[in-house]
């Protein structure tokens, strides 16, 4: 490849790296909410071994580099299950299980900050198990994981940038062919870099908004 | 679909020595993040409107935009500046950088948390600023914030295994060269996976200990 | 001498200090009693520059308080006693005693330790020398409090509600300490509810009411019918003190 420099094209190349990032984002968080809150329900059912394995699974995922979890599913699950594996498909693997792994620790925090006695007194009064979770727990769990949750998902966003290590063509690894092709790393990685901080704080701030919303409306829970 | 783990036995002793590397840089960097951690908390605990701001600006920016991108503008954009530095220097300029952002934080919030009867002692008996702060204020503000520190670290650890896209072999470098030697990249990062999670509760082990040693003169009950 | 002057301290709305005058010669003891919200611990924290003056002036042995270069020179003068004790919590008792003797006065390591041990000995905590804030009881951090004051050797001792957060039994060992101090004639400030003890110790006794200074009597004079208690203010003051 020559070095050339920038063109009004790259602004294009980045606009799609960004729409990969952000896709790859939305969607691996939509599964990790969904996936995580489902590993908690189990917890909160008592299910025997299933919900002691996913504890197990969530604390060895929080607690090994998502690198070498991506790595294991792109490289590994090739050569071991004989399947083949996009590197697209890797990475929504890898983050939405990842993600899940922490959504999980902090919906089963989120479920235990409401106080036992609660939980009791509706099952007196003859709620079932399932009602009690819908209507006792997950509006008061919501607003207590919110702020956590947002920390996490303006953390995860950042985890994203690791895809372009097995070839997605996200945000960073646009600024990898930029780099490489312009030989200007200063201009592109401030530019990479700036993109990722909007991003950001785009997120933080819906987080925010959503969370002063649930806060007003459980507010008077805090009396 | 076998798992067999034998064949990495006489890859033992190369995978090793990538975790002593990931040791070293991890030990270093939280040096630095801890130094560059307690500079920073002091700016933004300083009368000056700029010195705070700047301080914010940093701890701001560095949180919010990916590692791998920092990484990068490092790698890449020091030579331009005619430095030219190793890739595991380059490694540990970054993390410690990283960290010392989350560092920050923590002996932030240790230094906000001291009794100001304590800082008044200090000051009718006529120490002056810098020993107040180097004798008293710093020393305490470590202690009680040894937990959030080996959050750092941990973080830090996992954080790590991303210097091998700067072609640094610690840990998880090791382990790709390992994988395509033998092609067995399942077992080579399952046990990466494993490892890494060992290495972190190990860690934290050793904090929750630390903490309780250094703490023993100021958190236990009245005799 | 320690020598204050129309004194006036203003918190937001509340004037706190208004027009406080006295004079503590060397060798004295006073003490100042007044209810709480009297303005009594705000004027010990404006004597050692913890508090800036919104009027007056305050000076030990001529040095002023509101001078930034001359309040290092006070504040070597006056020690600090204070009610939760303020103790370096990280620090030993023998650290927390010679710490400013060494960084203060640049005593050598050895003569600071040597000294601060010599003084916690003379507080009874000689055993209790090496321990921490956290393992010592509430009266023996007070005393390591006041031992952390006199290794400075203090002109002027300042004493701030000492025993205001001990039980009986603690009390009385502080304030048998501070009473063999006030005999071997150091000089002291002493705000206190103790009224029986000031009554002992002190030479003289001042009475704040609402950030003013009311009286400023000899001790006899203080307790008898003709003098303070012919304010109804400290009438009204000691019997309720008394009945508690």
């Amino acid at each position: 490849m020559r070095y050339t420099e920038f063109t009004p094209y790259d602004i294009v190349l980045l606009a799609q790296g960004l729409g990969v990032s952000l896709a790859l984002f939305l969607a691996t968080s939509a599964i990790g909410l969904v996936l995580g809150t489902l590993w908690a329900v189990t917890r909160f059912y008592r299910v025997p071994v299933l919900s002691q394995a996913l504890a197990f699974l969530a604390e060895l995922l929080k607690n090994s580099p998502v690198l070498v979890q991506l790595f294991l599913v792109f490289f590994g699950f090739p050569a071991f299950f004989r399947v083949n594996v996009t590197p697209v498909e890797a990475a929504l693997i890898t983050l939405s299980a990842n993600t899940a792994a922490f959504v999980y620790v902090i919906a089963v925090s989120g479920i235990e900050s409401v106080g036992r006695d609660q939980i009791e007194a509706a099952r007196v009064f003859g709620l079932t198990r399932w009602q009690v979770l819908r209507r006792v727990i997950a509006p008061q769990a919501a607003a207590f994981a919110t702020g956590p949750l947002v920390a996490l998902l303006v953390n995860q966003l950042q985890v994203t940038s690791l895809i372009s290590v097995i070839g997605v063509a996200d945000l960073t690894k646009i600024g990898n062919i930029l780099n490489l092709r312009t030989l200007k790393p200063f201009v592109v990685w401030t530019v990479v870099g700036l993109l990722y901080y909007l991003a950001a704080k785009l997120v933080a701030l819906i987080g925010a908004r959503i969370e002063t919303r649930l806060r007003a409306h459980s507010a008077w829970r805090g009396l | 679909m076998q798992l067999d783990l034998s064949v990495l036995a006489p890859h033992a002793g190369f995978l090793w020595r990538g975790a002593i590397l990931t040791a070293e840089v991890c030990g270093l960097a939280i040096l630095g993040s801890v130094v560059l951690g307690a500079l920073v908390a002091i700016a933004r605990t300083a009368s000056s409107r700029w010195l705070r701001g700047l301080a914010a600006v940093y701890v701001d920016l560095f949180r919010n935009v990916p590692f791998l991108v920092q990484l990068f503008f490092f790698y890449y954009g020091l030579p331009e500046l005619g430095i030219y530095i190793d890739a595991f220097t380059t490694g540990v300029l970054a993390l410690s950088i990283a960290g010392g952002a989350y560092a920050s934080d923590a002996i932030r919030s240790g230094i906000l948390a001291i009794d100001p009867g304590i800082i008044e002692a200090a000051e009718v008996s006529g120490l002056s600023r810098r020993v107040i702060f180097t004798r008293i204020v710093l020393p305490i503000a470590l202690r009680t914030s040894i937990r959030p520190l080996g959050s750092v670290l941990i973080n830090m650890i996992l954080t790590s295994s991303i210097l091998s896209a700067i072609t640094l072999n610690e840990l998880t470098g090791s382990g790709r060269i390992v994988a395509s030697d033998t092609f067995r990249p399942f077992e080579v990062y399952a046990v990466l996976l494993v490892a890494y999670a060992a290495l972190t509760w190990t860690v934290s082990l050793a904090v929750n200990l630390l903490h309780r040693r250094m703490n023993r003169g100021i958190t236990q009950a009245v005799a | 001498m320690l020598a204050i002057e129309k004194v006036r301290k203003v918190f937001g709305a509340t004037t706190v200090l208004d027009g406080v005058e006295l004079v503590v010669e060397p060798g004295e003891v006073v003490s100042i009693l007044g209810s709480s919200g009297s303005g009594k611990s705000t004027l010990i924290r404006c004597i050692n520059g913890l508090e800036r003056l919104d009027g007056g002036r305050i000076t030990v042995d001529g040095f002023n308080v509101s001078k930034p270069r001359e309040l290092a020179e006070a504040r070597k003068r006056s020690g600090t006693v204070f009610q939760l004790f303020n103790l370096y919590p990280h620090m030993t008792a023998v650290g927390n005693v010679m710490l400013a003797p060494v960084e203060v006065l640049k005593l050598p390591k050895k003569e600071a330790e040597a000294r601060a041990r010599r003084i916690l000995d003379s507080v009874g905590l000689g055993p209790r020398a090496d321990a921490y804030p956290a393992q010592l009881s509430g009266g023996q951090r007070q005393r390591v409090g006041l031992a952390r004051a006199l290794a400075m050797e203090p002109r002027y001792l300042l004493l701030d509600e000492v025993t205001s957060a001990l039980d009986p039994e603690m009390t009385a060992e502080v304030l048998g300490i501070l009473a063999e101090l006030a005999r071997s004639g150091t000089t002291m400030l002493f705000v206190t509810h103790e009224i029986e003890f000031a009554r002992r110790i002190s030479n003289r006794i001042v009475f704040l009411d609402g950030g003013r200074l009311v009286v400023d009597l000899p001790t006899a004079a203080f307790f008898s019918a003709a003098g303070g208690m012919a304010h109804p203010r400290i009438a009204q003051f000691l019997s309720k003190m008394q009945k508690d």
